[in-house]
């Protein structure tokens, strides 16, 4: 949403090496990232795949929301790494030992794998949000052939979040400046969030109605209906689709083949 | 005269699904096409019924019985809504929710009807454009809808409206979140418009009196009067407990009744003109 | 600029009216907005289902279960990349709501809580394998998570340990999420409910 995308605008000749891609093709690649890191057990190439995640996202423009998604997951990667390296069922050989608490080494690289796989992800998909706009992204899948009931879906969740939470900030400092928030019991914090929950979600409901009216008088499901093309010139579309897919199709065909040989 | 030419309802009634009471009772009421027709009334008059009737939108949208006639011109939201809505705009009654909710700038926001009926990409640049301007929205267009205040939202509600550029015109208190001056640029906007059918709900009586060739009064579902403002406003009933216009009030504390002897009050500006030098 | 005509005959084609497909953007809001207050609270539930209940409450199993996969994949997008993967447990959460709802189980508050369980059981059973490939088993809530380090510091295999951690959890979340529906449902009004329902 930084960068408007309006139609009063034309084509942008250069934003930088990332606006020739389109959106299902950064979409896929993170997809192939994500398939990647599953496909491989071993710890070093693990390693490989969030450096090379890294990169990509480094070149093209680290943005906060990245930083957020790893902070929110370091803590829980943190914990696997206590509770499988003292507990893991494979656990045999020791590692340290802190004040009498002994760490495995399986369970600790069992924890590693796992948590590098999810740093993969995460960058990977910082990667495609850091790099489209809402905007953008739905011009798109209205191109491919998405309809654009399922656009329109997808994309206005986008814009109700921020709504949403500004709506909740207001009531929020409405019931604060009354003080409401000194209960103790879980029952009694539930009870306290209702009156401001409630209005909320009614509010809501009562947009969404009004919304569907209004698309409906402004002739949004027409079949006279034509895409607007977006701004941005991308290259090898198919190309890169058809060769992404075909790769996320081998990947996911090559680990069911991994899990399933153990059981024959 | 031509029939076809002419906005007529009979017997029109309106009930929402699972309530007992009509919104609407049997309205009956004739008048021209190319008008501006005034809706007025109290609290829970059927103000937004009726518009959701003239819009098509009870019982396309929201289910309810209708039952009687709604012609406009040639055209009657009930028997063909999609060629009847593309030859009408609506303004709702709240112009936060008519947006698409699906545009980063105003200029989008204003262009997805036209996008909607596949107009061509240049046509849309220059509509857009055009209908910024008579709105006073020109300075906005690059802005995010959300940005707007409530009586720019309303602005850009009325934009989208006519963009493009309907026959018919529903709006349903379309100046409820401007400023004075606002209101006072949208009415002077609103008499430049030719050439189509408009219904206007507003509790503004003084800018109606102004621009309206009809008003109607709604109270309880039923529309219980119909008429030039200068008839409809001399003939106020206490009950319907409605505001008369700023000059009404004023000609008539002051004794300045229409010349013509029929002891009629002036609504508009030009008639208190004409009756303060007949009084003089 | 150019135009360009929509492929119409696309096999992504979703079939909504378009009551639904306002409707699933306002349930990914209330789930991410109840979900927000269970965390400002530091309440031991999460809440982010409330919306996806009242999508299926309101225009029936499919919209829960659109409701609920889309609030994964954009939580997942801008918040939790791994959440995408609950997506699954979501669909799951959006049928057994609609489908209960439509059998009248959302009509006492007693039945409601028949209802709760079963929900739980249904979030619980999908959850526990992506637990426990994602996690190795956790689910990331701490006092949930102590009691799975003490089952597998038994010897009790992961996927019962798991397992229980997932179920104590998604039975205290399910039964506080189905009252509020059953609540915030009643406080609706009627011609709001008759909008959701009629419009197919």
């Amino acid at each position: 949403m930084n960068e408007p995308n309006s139609i009063l605008q034309g084509s942008v000749a250069h934003r930088g090496w990332t606006s020739v891609i389109d959106p299902v093709t950064k979409l896929l690649m993170a997809l192939d990232l994500a398939l990647l890191s599953f496909c491989f057990t071993n710890l070093l190439v693990e390693i490989a795949l969030v450096f090379v995640a890294l990169v990509i996202l480094l070149i093209s423009k680290a943005g906060k929301s990245a930083v957020h998604a790893i902070e929110f997951s370091s803590f829980l990667i943190f914990t696997m790494l206590i509770i499988q390296g003292l507990f893991y069922s494979h656990n045999q050989t020791l590692l340290v030992s802190v004040v009498g608490i002994r760490f495995y080494q399986e369970g600790l690289l069992y924890a590693a794998t796992m948590g590098c796989r999810i740093f993969v992800i995460i960058l990977a998909t910082s990667f495609f949000m850091t790099t489209t706009t809402v905007s953008e992204n739905s011009k798109y899948l209205e191109q491919v052939g998405l309809s654009y009931k399922a656009v329109y879906v997808l994309m206005s969740v986008c814009y109700i979040l921020p709504e949403m939470m500004a709506n909740m900030k207001k009531i929020q400092m409405a019931q604060r400046a009354r003080g409401i928030n000194q209960q103790k019991t879980i029952l009694e914090k539930i009870k306290s969030i209702l009156p401001v929950l409630v209005p909320l979600v009614i509010k809501t409901l009562d947009q969404s109605m009004e919304r569907s009216i209004a698309l409906r008088l402004r002739g949004f499901n027409s079949p006279h209906r034509v895409a607007l093309k977006s701004a941005n010139l991308y290259r090898h579309e198919m190309v890169n689709h058809r060769g992404l897919s075909l790769l996320a199709i081998i990947l996911i065909g090559w680990k069911l083949w991994i899990i399933g040989s153990k059981f024959i | 005269m031509d029939n076809r030419q002419q906005i007529h309802l009979e017997n029109l009634s309106l009930r929402y699904r699972g309530i007992e009471t009509s919104a609407l009772k049997h309205i009956s009421v004739d008048a021209e096409f190319g008008h501006v027709i005034g809706i007025i009334g109290n609290h829970h008059a059927g103000k937004t019924s009726l518009c959701r009737a003239l819009a098509g939108i009870v019982p396309t949208i929201i289910s309810g019985d209708v039952t009687g006639t709604i012609q406009v011109g040639s055209l009657s939201p009930n028997l063909d809504w999609q060629k009847y809505n593309q030859q009408t705009g609506v303004v709702l009654q709240n112009p936060a929710g008519q947006l698409s909710g699906l545009a980063d700038t105003v200029a989008d926001e204003i262009a997805f009807d036209l996008i909607n009926q596949g107009v061509p990409a240049d046509q849309i640049k220059r509509r857009v454009l055009n209908v910024a301007d008579q709105l006073g929205l020109g300075d906005q267009l690059n802005q995010s809808p959300g940005t707007l205040s409530g009586g720019q939202k309303q602005r850009l509600a009325i934009a989208t409206a006519i963009v493009t550029d309907p026959s018919i015109l529903v709006l349903d208190d379309p100046t409820s979140e401007m400023d004075p001056l606002g209101r006072q640029h949208f009415f002077s906007w609103l008499v430049s418009v030719e050439k189509k059918t408009i219904f206007i709900v507003s509790n503004e009586v003084d800018d109606l009196c102004e621009i309206a060739d009809q008003i109607w009064v709604l109270k309880a579902g039923e529309l219980v009067a119909a008429g030039k403002p200068l008839t409809v406003f001399n003939h106020l009933k206490p009950d319907w407990q409605l505001a008369e216009p700023t000059v009404f009030r004023l000609a008539k504390l002051m004794k300045w009744s229409i010349p013509g002897g029929a002891d009629e009050f002036p609504v508009t500006n030009q008639q208190l003109e004409e009756a303060y030098y007949a009084a003089n | 600029m150019r135009v360009q005509n929509i492929k119409r005959s696309s096999i992504w084609k979703i079939r909504l009216s378009t009551a639904t497909m306002t409707l699933i953007p306002a349930a990914v809001g209330i789930n991410y907005v109840a979900k927000a207050f269970a965390e400002g609270l530091k309440l031991p539930v999460w809440l982010g289902t409330l919306g996806t209940f009242l999508a299926s409450m309101l225009a029936g199993p499919v919209a829960g279960a659109i409701s609920g996969f889309i609030n994964n994949v954009i939580y997942g997008l801008t918040l939790s990349p791994v959440s995408t993967v609950y997506a699954i447990t979501s669909i799951g959460i959006g049928i057994a709501v609609g489908v209960l709802h439509a059998k009248g189980w959302f009509s006492s508050a007693k039945k409601v809580f028949v209802s709760a369980i079963i929900i739980a059981i249904v979030s619980a059973v999908i959850s526990t394998p992506l637990n426990v490939i994602f996690w190795g088993g956790q689910t990331g809530i701490p006092w949930g998570d102590s009691i799975f380090a003490a089952m597998i510091a038994n010897h009790i295999p992961v996927w019962i340990s798991s397992f229980t951690d997932e179920f104590i959890l998604d039975i205290l979340d399910k039964v506080v999420v189905a009252y509020l529906a059953f609540f915030i449902y009643r406080q609706l009004p009627q011609r709001m409910i008759r909008f959701f329902r009629d419009d197919k």
